[in-house]
């Protein structure tokens, strides 16, 4: 057995080795953080994490730097992110619960192909989804991102909900019936109140990830009016020329705040989320 | 529903119910529950994957019907385009260096986190937030802005006295800084790994060291053969995740893939085809390429695995 001062040791190392690497993980966004607030001379010239003189002025800068404004972009992406989370829950618990809870013919097939889903790269189905959504007279709207949500595209979330749903007692199910429930009310007045747990998970990652897609809004939203908060980062770093850096550091801080409020209140669902079904990021 | 028909029809009652009203009554439910995902499976994944596959036999260019080509857009992919092979390289090497280096930090702090130590939930969710904000936009700016030639990195090396080369626009360092980023992410599989240490009997340990094993022999006899499943499986999440890597390359290259495509990662390269040049037909063959090579890589760790992975059962 190793004596307690060995062990005292060990452990002070061991401190001092995640202490190390965790201010290694989050100087750059500190970095992002203080550069936002920082007169904009300094912004090149300092490594600090603490600026010499606090300012918004980078926040007014940014906000406006675009002819339409951040304010627009960040209501898009809430439009479209809130959307996507009612959409991606009621359509994937829909889902899910056949799949778990109700019994019906080829329903392993359907379930493996489900599965199937979860390995195709995006690009194979990418450029016909395309063509079908401009012949719908859908590009430069927002249906062709949401639309897909409330169609339980992302089999990922189904995957998720169908290992909760199938750890839910049997027995409810049943006597229900006995009761003359429908399927129906099953799903609604059993199932759904149980699970929030895991809808919670599919809604946070549903919201963040929305939030963050660059590649759908790049591809389907045209004009500036439509952007998202993510576009318009893009293009705000193209049409200042690079020489608002203050501006663009602003909205760069500004655009992971929502992201990083879920962080803070659902940390733990996150984590536990993360570790019971492996997500992809 | 079965339950329910069983008591409404006592046995020996002649009346049976019709074929129509069984199905109505078992199957009905399930298929009306998975509608909205029926709609989505066929018009979204197998409806395009069809059309895909036709397409890439075509020169379609959105503008005018598709004409069939036969097989040249893949002939020329594999003969005559530099950019293709060039993203194809680019697209590995990420791949082959990113993905083992980020499993094997997130094995690593994973480790330090399993030892019973104060304050875990701490770290492990400071150790997650670069994860979670991994995608954005915002942390590609941030990167860009990090290594450029007057960047963060450089300023930090320069206190050592070092001068350091300007890694967005050197084609030798270029891809590095995306490995980097990537590796930075290594949140979510440390995560998983941590819950797979979790589930190692402590008492093999105690037994080992009573034994007299050192503690590298009990990571290689215990803790490694152990875990193998969970390696297993984020070692294929994070490779597709890695092929189908795009924003960060994106932004940092200004949509370029340049210096002289050392970041010209294979999804942006598909995406210049597709939206830069409208050559639709050619980018379709592009994704099936990349399909074949993630189902390529997919069925041979499945095959291999069962020399490596091991399941206690």
């Amino acid at each position: 057995m190793p004596s307690p001062l060995r062990r005292r040791t060990t452990s002070i190392i061991v401190h001092v080795l995640l202490i190390g690497a965790s201010i290694l993980m989050l100087y750059p966004l500190l970095w992002l953080l203080a550069a936002s607030f920082r007169p904009e001379n300094e912004i090149f010239t300092s490594a600090s994490i603490w600026p010499s003189s606090w300012s918004l002025d980078a926040y007014f800068r940014g906000w406006n730097g675009l002819r339409t404004g951040f304010g627009t972009f960040y209501l898009n992406s809430f439009i479209i992110s809130g959307l996507s989370v009612i959409g991606n829950v009621l359509a994937c618990s829909m889902a899910a619960f056949a799949f778990a809870r109700l019994d019906f013919k080829y329903k392993n097939f359907w379930f493996a192909m489900m599965l199937m889903t979860l390995m195709l790269p995006y690009q194979v189905t990418l450029i016909p989804q395309y063509v079908l959504f401009r012949q719908l007279g859908w590009v430069n709207t927002f249906l062709p991102l949401v639309v897909p949500k409330f169609l339980a595209a992302d089999g990922f979330f189904i995957f998720l909900m169908v290992q909760f749903f199938r750890g839910l007692p049997k027995e409810l199910d049943e006597a229900a019936q006995m009761d003359g429930c429908s399927p129906w009310r099953i799903y609604w007045r059993i199932i759904i109140p149980l699970s929030m747990p895991v809808l919670a998970t599919a809604a946070i990652f549903t919201f963040i990830w929305t939030w963050d897609d660059f590649f759908g809004p790049l591809i389907y939203l045209g004009e500036m009016r439509q952007y998202t908060v993510m576009l318009g980062l893009r293009t705000f770093t193209d049409s200042t020329g690079e020489s608002d850096y203050g501006g663009l550091f602003a909205m760069s801080a500004l655009s992971l705040v929502p992201i990083f409020l879920f962080f803070l209140f659902f940390q733990r669902l996150l984590i536990e989320g993360i570790a019971t079904t492996g997500m992809k990021r | 529903m079965a339950v329910q028909t069983a008591i409404a029809t006592p046995a020996g009652q002649a009346q049976r119910p019709s074929v129509w009203s069984r199905i109505w009554q078992n199957d009905a439910p399930g298929y009306l529950f998975l509608l909205p995902w029926f709609i989505g499976f066929f018009g979204l994944t197998i409806g395009p994957m069809i059309t895909s596959f036709y397409l890439s036999f075509t020169n379609f260019d959105l503008l005018q019907a598709p004409q069939w080509v036969g097989a040249n857009n893949y002939i020329r992919m594999f003969t005559a385009d530099p950019k293709f092979s060039a993203s194809m390289r680019v697209t590995l090497f990420f791949v082959v260096f990113s993905v083992p280096l980020k499993l094997a930090f997130a094995l690593a702090v994973a480790m330090l986190l399993n030892r019973g130590i104060k304050g875990l939930p701490m770290y492990r969710a400071l150790f997650y937030l670069p994860s979670l904000l991994g995608a954005s936009v915002a942390i590609a700016i941030l990167w860009r802005q990090i290594f450029a030639g007057d960047g963060l990195v450089n300023k930090l090396l320069a206190m050592f006295g070092i001068i350091g080369p300007s890694w967005i626009s050197n084609p030798n360092y270029s891809l590095w800084t995306l490995i980097i980023l990537s590796i930075w992410q290594f949140g979510s599989p440390m995560i998983i790994f941590l819950a797979g240490l979790r589930q190692i009997p402590q008492d093999m340990y105690e037994a080992a060291s009573l034994d007299g094993a050192s503690k590298w022999r009990q990571f290689v006899k215990i803790t490694l053969p152990l875990l193998t499943p969970v390696v297993f499986f984020n070692a294929i999440i994070q490779t597709i995740e890695a092929f189908k890597s795009f924003t960060p390359a994106f932004i940092i290259s200004g949509g370029t893939g340049n210096p002289i495509n050392s970041t010209l990662f294979y999804t942006l390269y598909l995406y210049q085809e597709a939206f830069g040049f409208f050559r639709m037909g050619y980018a379709s063959a592009l994704a099936w390429v990349l399909l074949a090579l993630v189902g390529l890589f997919t069925a041979f760790s499945f095959l291999t695995s069962k020399y490596w992975v091991h399941y206690d059962d």
